[in-house]
C-alpha cells in the first residue's frame, strides 16, 4: 500500500514539474513572439484584454515616451522611436544607470555574437565597467574571440558613432589593447571566484608566514583590497542572468553583496527592449544599506 | 511565542508535500527574512511588533520545513550592517533576541524531543554580555541534538565571515600548524563559521529584494535562490512550496554545476600539492631530475603529511570554538 502511494505521489509529482516546465516555456515563447513583427495581432488582442491595466500603466509610459503608442504596452511604445537613436532616449528615462554590470551567461553554450552586442549595448547606454562571465570559463579560454566581436559588433551597431566608444580590454593573464578608457570590458571565469579569495588568503598568509604581517592586522578592507588586484573597479551594481538556472554559478562571491540579481530567459537573440527593461527594473530599486 | 509550533498540516497541505517529496527536496534552505518593517508600516503597528511577527513566522516556517523533512534552516537574523539602525531599534532587537534565548532555554525539553541543535553565526563578541551569555547557554545546551538544525546568523556578514576564516588560518600559520601553501577552498570552507553544515541548497528572499545583502556569498554560489515579493510576515505554506518547485526545476542543471566545480577544486588541490613536491625534490636532490616513480611516492607522502596537518589544525580551531561558548557558559553561572 505505501509503495502505491509513493509511485502515485512520484506520478503527480512528475505531472507538476511538466505542468510547471511547460508554463515557463509557454511564457517565454510568447514574451519572444508577442514582441516580433508577426504576432502583432496576437498583441493586439492581449492589449484589448489588458486594457484596464494599460490605463492605469498610461501615466507611467507618458513617462517612458513622449508619443505614447495605442497598444498601450510601455516596452512597445519607446520601441517605435527608438530604433534610430536608441540610446539617447533610453538612458534620459533611467533615473539611475549601473557603474559595473555583469552579464552572467548561465547557459551551455555561449553565443559570441550576443555577448558581444549586449556588450556594445551597455557600453553605449554609459555603463563604465562592464563583466562578462560564465560558469565553464569558455569564454575567458576564447578571450581573444570574445574581445574581436565586440570590436566587430562595435562598428555595426554604433557605425560612425562606434570612435566615441573606445574600449579597455582587461583580462586577468594579459592586458591588451588599452584604448582610451571609456568602458572598461572584462571576461571574468570561475577562477576570479572562490580561487581569487583563496589566493588572498594564501597571499596573506604566506606574508604572515614570513613575519611581515601579524594575523591580528587581517581586517575585511585587507581582504578587500586585495580582491580588488589594485585596479578600483568598484564592485558590480548589477547583475543580469541569462539563463533559466537560478543561481550566481560562481559568480564573484566576494564582490556581489550589494549587487541587484536581475534574470532574463535567455542571450541567444535577446532584443534590446529585454536588455533596457532590465536596466529599468535596476532603476526602480532602492537599497537600504542595512538601515 | 515559542520556538516550537505543534501540529500537523492539513490534509491538501500534506498531499502537497507528499507530491514535493516525490522529487528532490533541498537538504538545507537559507532564509533572508525581509519585509518586518514594511509590513508593520502596512499594518499600522510599532516597528516591533512587526519584527515579533516575524519570529512567530520564522517558528512556523520551521514546522513546514520539520513536515517537509527538511533537516536544515539557516536564517539571517541581524545583519552588522544593521547596527547601523537607529538606537531604539537596535535595543529593540536585542531585547527580542534575549527574550527569545531565554524562551529557548525554557524549552530545553521539546528541543530534545524533536532533536533541534541551534546554532549561531557570527561575532558574538559585537553583542551586549549578557545576550552573549543567554546565546551561548543555548548553543551549549543543544549541541548534541542532530535531528533538525536551526543556524542563526547574528552579528553577521559573509565579508566578515570569510575575513575571519583567513585570520583563523593565519593564526594556524603564526601557531606552526599549517603552512602558507595549505590554504585551500577546502580548507577555508572548513573555517568558516558554518563549517558544520553542508553548503544551503536553497536561498530564499522575501519582500521582493533581488539581492544577497552579504549573506552566506561564499557557501550560496551554487545554490538556487529565489526571491519572492511576499513580506516575511506573511509568508505562508504555498510561498515555501513554490520556491521548493523553483529547487527541483533548478536540481539537475545546478547538481552538474557543482559537480564541475568539485573536479575543477580537487585537480586545483592536485596541482598545489605537485607544485610542493616539486620544490622539495628540487631542494633535495640538487637539480637532478627524478624519476616518475619516486616523484609519485613523494606526492603521496606529502598529501599524507599536508592531510593530517589540516586535520589538526582543525581540531585545534573547533576546540578553540567549543570552548568560547562553554566559558562563556560558566562565567553566566558564577557571575
Amino acid at each position: 500500500m505505501a509503495t502505491l502511494m509513493a509511485l502515485f505521489y512520484t506520478f503527480l509529482w512528475r505531472i507538476l514539474l511538466m505542468v510547471v516546465h511547460l508554463n515557463r516555456s509557454l511564457v517565454s515563447y510568447f514574451r519572444v513572439r508577442g514582441r516580433s513583427w508577426k504576432s502583432r495581432l496576437w498583441e493586439r488582442a492581449v492589449s484589448v484584454l489588458l486594457l484596464p491595466v494599460a490605463l492605469i500603466g498610461l501615466s507611467d509610459q507618458r513617462r517612458l515616451s513622449d508619443k505614447p503608442d495605442t497598444n498601450g504596452s510601455p516596452a512597445h511604445g519607446t520601441r517605435t522611436k527608438c530604433r534610430r537613436t536608441p540610446w539617447l532616449c533610453d538612458t534620459r528615462s533611467l533615473e539611475k544607470l549601473p557603474v559595473h554590470i555583469g552579464l552572467l551567461v548561465a547557459e551551455e553554450e555561449p553565443s559570441y555574437t550576443d555577448i558581444a552586442k549586449l556588450v556594445v549595448w551597455c557600453m553605449a547606454v554609459g555603463i563604465s565597467y562592464v563583466s562578462v562571465y560564465d560558469h565553464h570559463g569558455f569564454l575567458q579560454k576564447n578571450n581573444s574571440r570574445v574581445l574581436e566581436e565586440i570590436v566587430r559588433k562595435q562598428e555595426e551597431l554604433l557605425g560612425g558613432e562606434g570612435s566615441k566608444y573606445s574600449v579597455e580590454f582587461l583580462s586577468s593573464n594579459k592586458p591588451q589593447n588599452v584604448l582610451s578608457c571609456r568602458s572598461t570590458v572584462k571576461v571574468l571565469s570561475p577562477e576570479d571566484g572562490k580561487q581569487s579569495i583563496v589566493e588572498a588568503a594564501q597571499q596573506i598568509c604566506r606574508s604572515v608566514e614570513n613575519r611581515e604581517r601579524s594575523s591580528k592586522d587581517i581586517s575585511v578592507s585587507v581582504l578587500d583590497i586585495l580582491l580588488r588586484e589594485s585596479k578600483n573597479i568598484p564592485d558590480p551594481d548589477l547583475v543580469v542572468k541569462f539563463g533559466l538556472v537560478n543561481s550566481t554559478l560562481g559568480f564573484l562571491p566576494w564582490h556581489i553583496r550589494l549587487t541587484e540579481f536581475i534574470s532574463l530567459p535567455s542571450h541567444r537573440d535577446v532584443l534590446y527592449e529585454e536588455f533596457l527593461g532590465a536596466l529599468q527594473q535596476y532603476s526602480a530599486c532602492q537599497q537600504r544599506l542595512g538601515q | 511565542m515559542s520556538w516550537i509550533k505543534e501540529g500537523e498540516l492539513n490534509l491538501v497541505e500534506r498531499i502537497t508535500s507528499n507530491i514535493l517529496k516525490a522529487g528532490p527536496m533541498p537538504k538545507h534552505v537559507a532564509f533572508i527574512m525581509d519585509g518586518n518593517r514594511r509590513f508593520a508600516q502596512k499594518k499600522n503597528m510599532e516597528r516591533q511588533e512587526g519584527h515579533m511577527q516575524g519570529f512567530n513566522k520564522l517558528a512556523e516556517t520551521l514546522r513546514w520545513c520539520k513536515h517537509l523533512n527538511i533537516p536544515e534552516v539557516t536564517v539571517y537574523a541581524f545583519s552588522i550592517e544593521n547596527f547601523k539602525r537607529t538606537k531604539d531599534e537596535v535595543d529593540g532587537l536585542m531585547e527580542l533576541a534575549r527574550q527569545k534565548f531565554e524562551r529557548l532555554l525554557d524549552e530545553r525539553e521539546n528541543l530534545e524531543k524533536h532533536g533541534v541543535c541551534i546554532r549561531v553565526l557570527g561575532d558574538l563578541n559585537m553583542l551586549p554580555l549578557d545576550l552573549q551569555q543567554r546565546i551561548a547557554e543555548a548553543v551549549v545546551a543543544t549541541r548534541n541534538h542532530n535531528k533538525c538544525f536551526l543556524n542563526v546568523c547574528f552579528a553577521y556578514t559573509s565579508r566578515y565571515e570569510i575575513t575571519n576564516a583567513v585570520r583563523e588560518m593565519a593564526c594556524g600559520v603564526e601557531q606552526g600548524l599549517i603552512k602558507a601553501s595549505d590554504v585551500s577552498e577546502m580548507l577555508l570552507d572548513e573555517c568558516l563559521y558554518s563549517n558544520n553544515s553542508p553548503h544551503p541548497d536553497l536561498l530564499i528572499r522575501t519582500s521582493g529584494e533581488v539581492r544577497l545583502s552579504d549573506f552566506l556569498l561564499w557557501q550560496t554560489s551554487h545554490s538556487c535562490l529565489v526571491f519572492q515579493s511576499v513580506l516575511w510576515p506573511e509568508y505562508s505554506f504555498w510561498n515555501l512550496c513554490e520556491a521548493i518547485v523553483q529547487y527541483q526545476l533548478n536540481h539537475m542543471s545546478i547538481q552538474k554545476a557543482r559537480d564541475l566545480h568539485r573536479e575543477h577544486q580537487a585537480l586545483q588541490q592536485l596541482e598545489v600539492d605537485q607544485a610542493c613536491v616539486a620544490e622539495i625534490l628540487q631542494h633535495h636532490g640538487n637539480g637532478k631530475p627524478t624519476d616518475a616513480q619516486r616523484r609519485h611516492e613523494a606526492l603521496q607522502r606529502y598529501t599524507a603529511c599536508r592531510e593530517e596537518r589540516v586535520r589538526d589544525f582543525l581540531d585545534a580551531l573547533k576546540h578553540k570554538r567549543d570552548s568560547y561558548f562553554s566559558d562563556l557558559c560558566s562565567q553566566s553561572v558564577t557571575a
